[in-house]
This record gives C-alpha cells, structure tokens and sequence, in this order.
C-alpha cells in the first residue's frame, strides 16, 4: 500500500468502516509510515472540529412541532370520520387486524365463523361489545324502514396464559413461530421460545426458522437461540449452509461467528467454498483468518 | 431475551407499541412518536438548517407514519422505515433547494441569523485570537464544501458523521446499498479534506 492510498482512506478508518483487510493493510503501512500517521491525526482533528459544528435544535421546536402535530392529528380525525354508527362501524373494521393475530397465535380458532344478519335499530350502533369477539363487516344495504343492515363476521377470542413448560403453551408458540403470516409475531414467539431452547421439540424449531422462515430478522433471533449449542453436530451443519446460502449478510455474518468459535476441520471445506461466492467483507475476512489459523489454504484445489 | 415483567427490552416494548397503537390506541401512537421525534427533528434541522422546514419534515413525516402505520408489516425495523420516510423528505426538500439554487448556510433562529460553523466559533475559547480566526476561516469552508455536496452525499455526511450510523443502516434507509453509501461518505471525506486539511 503505498501513501495516496493509506490517506485517502483515513477518514472511512476512523469512521470505523473499513472492511477487516482494508484495515489491517492501512494499519501496518501507518505503523512504518510517519508521514501517513501525521496525516491520520490531521484528518482526525478535522473530525474533531467538524463534530462541534453539530446543532441542537431548539427545545421550543420540539414543543412546538409536538404540539401540532397534535392539533393536525385530531383536525384529520374529525374531517375523515364520519360521525355515529358509521364510524363506529369503521372502528370495527380496523379492529380486527391484531385480535386476529392473537387467535393465530392461540390456534384455536379456526372455526367459529359466524354469518349473521342482524337488523339494526334506527338508533346509533352502540360501542363494540366488551367481549373478546372480533367483528367483521361483511355486508351492508339499506334497510325499507330507513335502517341498515349489516352481516357480520364474528370469531371469539380465548386467552390462554402460563409458564412457557407447560405443554399447550409450548404447542401453541411452536405453531405460532411456524405458521403465522406476521413475521412481528413469529420474532416474538422465538424469542419466548429461545428462552427453552434446551427442549428438543424447541430446538428443531429453531433449525427450521433459521433455514426456513423468509424474514431475516426472524432468522437472526433463531440463530441466537442457537448459541449454545453451536459445538453440536447437526447445529454446525445448519450453520454451515445458513452461511453459504442465507441472503443476509447480517445472518452470514453472525452464523461465521458462531462455526468458527469451535474450529474442526470439517469446516475447512465450507469456508473454502464460501470464498468462492461470498461478498461481505466482513464474512470473507473471518473466513480467511479462520482457515490461516487452522493452517488451511484459503483456496480450492 | 429474558423477559422480566415490568421492564421489557426496548424492542419489545417498541413492537408492543406499534401493535397497539395499529389497533387505533392513540396514546400509543403518540408514545411511538415521542420515542422518535426529538432524532427525527434534529437530522431535519443539520440537514435543512431551516426551523421552518424542519418542522415542516416533522409534521409530514409523522402523519405519513400515522397514515400507513396499518400496513407496516415489519419487512424492516420501524426505525428504518421511519427514517426511510424522514429521509426521501429532506432529500426531496434539499433537491427543491438545489434546483432554485437557494440553498444557504443560514439558519433562521427566531431574529437572529446564525449557521453552523458559527456554532463552531462560539464554542471555541474567544480569547485566543488565533483559534478565533481559525474558526472564521473554517466556518467559510465548511459552509461552502457542505453547500456543495449533493443532497444524496450531503445526507450520507449527516447520518454518518453527526447521527452516528453505520454505513449498512444508512444503507437501509436511503434503499441503497452498504456499498454505495461508503462510496459516497469516500467522496464526501475527500471534498472535506481537500477544503479543510490545512485547517484543521
């Protein structure tokens, strides 16, 4: 590496974002290089001055911002809704989104829909009912006598709660980590479910969700349910294909963490074939030192 | 993730604010707000230097949040989406600016009239002559370098250098690469250096 280049990555240095490589070529040229370690502390002392140039913005804007956006919020409510049963009707639309997720994730409720005809009174609806019942418009005409009527569909809701152990419990995460279309949700039961991840049952859900499960954040939670047990055989395999196939470079990154922290050498091969195809910077330099240190060439023959 | 009741990890207590406040609980969606906003009104204030247009960004982007916070689906943190919305709003605005070629280093302060690199001269000891001139001439400068970055490298900066992101975040928001965020935050630390290396 010669001056120019060292210098002209000085600043991507001290921000930190240099690949591992980069990195570590910069470093040893600075140490033979007084020039260049002038110039670093230049570069940092632009830093330094440029960080005091930062403002806060006023206390009272955010006060003020606050408090329009308040008024803004509530005027946009009283012109788009439309007063009496309608709009209460148009509350129970909205309503049904979470309260359905809740039923999946109880997984109980499969059944129990309900087409109902109900003929309104010429009076307001009134409130949603405080039962757990989760409604749903379904149709709706004007009635002769100047009414409405209105179809409904309707689910009710159980609630179900007790320790994580307890076998219905433990069931119904297993299904909701699997099987629910809301990736919110799904993170959140292997989160829970993380917490036993010694139970086998758990365990191979979180195999699943790792390989199987198409968001990526999801995945990354069940990789970390998976740390402890990282020096197991068939842990390693998963592993060892999230790293090669895995799209994410984040889930690539934390899976190389994790393999090479028990090294053997049936690694080897995996981290010679991810040099072929691999990217990330990151993943490729962790790769690289892992086989340096097991005296393994970095290419395939 | 332990769980202890009563003292959620932030995530958590984040997911369970969007869930109630997607069920239509209003003092959720303001707590998800207020979680935000003072971040939020900060980049828009750097980067537009404008109280007005600042505030203008704030309220635009939370009524979007409010609009679509229904549909937000978790395909990314919410952060990320906020800030993917917080973001094509400065970059819009600062674009409009470039275009009327407005664009201006001052900030309007209620009467006073003050920019960033005045900031930098006010925290500077004002008895040391030396440094006090140093500080003029930086302030020119950075007021000129910064009004001569575009608006896509001059947001790449601020994320960077002022918010602390790293370059993947940075990424996400302005939905580009990691890559291409680095290369620009390159370009960026190069025009910096080459106006301000001999002061610095």
């Amino acid at each position: 590496m010669n001056c120019e280049t060292a210098q002209s990555q000085l600043s991507l240095l001290l921000y930190g974002e240099l690949g591992f490589d980069d990195e570590e070529r910069i470093e040893q040229h600075l140490e033979g290089c007084p020039d260049c370690r002038a110039a670093k502390e230049r570069v940092k002392a632009l830093h330094t001055a440029l960080d005091g140039a930062r403002l806060e913005p006023p206390p009272a804007l955010l006060a003020d911002s606050r408090r329009e956006f308040s008024a803004r919020l509530q005027s946009s409510h009283s012109r788009r809704r439309p007063t009496g049963w309608l709009s209460r009707a148009g509350d129970w639309l909205q309503a049904p989104a979470p309260w359905w997720r809740l039923a999946t994730a109880a997984g109980l409720l499969a059944a129990g829909f309900l087409g109902a005809r109900l003929t309104m009174p010429p009076t307001p609806a009134p409130a949603p009912p405080a039962d757990p019942v989760a409604s749903r418009v379904r149709f709706l005409e004007p009635s002769r006598d100047g009414g409405v009527r209105i179809v409904l569909e309707e689910t009710r809701q159980r609630v179900l709660s007790g320790p994580l152990e307890e076998e219905p419990i433990l069931r119904l995460l297993l299904g909701a980590a699997r099987e629910t279309s809301d990736p919110g949700l799904r993170a959140d039961s292997i989160d829970l479910l993380k917490q036993k991840s010694e139970a086998a049952p758990v365990r191979r859900a979180l195999l699943h969700t790792l390989e199987h499960d198409p968001n990526p954040a999801v995945r990354l939670k069940a990789l970390e349910g998976l740390k402890p047990y990282a020096h197991e055989s068939d842990i390693r395999q998963a592993l060892s294909r999230t790293l090669l196939e895995d799209e994410s470079a984040s889930i690539r990154s934390a899976a190389i963490d994790l393999l090479i922290e028990s090294r053997g050498v049936e690694l080897i091969g995996t981290l010679q074939e991810l040099l072929r195809r691999e990217e990330n910077d990151y993943v490729r330099s962790r790769s690289q030192k892992a086989l340096r240190e097991m005296n393994a060439s970095v290419g395939t023959f | 993730m332990a769980t202890a009741a009563g003292k959620l990890p932030r995530m958590e207590q984040e997911a369970n604010l969007i869930r109630s406040a997607q069920r239509g609980d209003e003092k959720a969606f303001e707590q998800l707000v207020q979680t935000y906003d003072a971040g939020v009104l900060r980049l828009a204030y750097n980067l537009l230097r404008s109280e007005e247009d600042a505030r203008d960004v704030y309220q635009e982007a939370f009524l979007r949040v409010h609009r679509n916070l229904a549909s937000f689906r978790y395909d990314c943190s919410f952060h990320t989406w906020l800030y993917r919305i917080v973001t094509n709003l400065c970059l819009d605005q600062l674009r409009r600016r470039q275009v009327r070629r407005e664009e201006s280093a001052v900030i309007q302060a209620g009467q006073e009239t003050r920019d960033r690199a005045a900031e930098m001269a006010e925290d500077n000891p004002a008895s040391d002559p030396e440094r006090r001139l140093l500080s003029l001439e930086l302030r020119n400068r950075v007021r000129e370098i910064l009004g001569s970055l575009t608006p896509r490298e001059r947001m790449v900066f601020e994320l960077r250098h002022y918010e602390g992101w790293r370059l993947r975040a940075i990424g996400e928001a302005l939905g580009t690469t990691e890559e291409a965020a680095k290369n620009c935050l390159f370009r960026v630390t190069q025009k910096m250096r080459a106006a301000l290396e001999d002061l610095a």
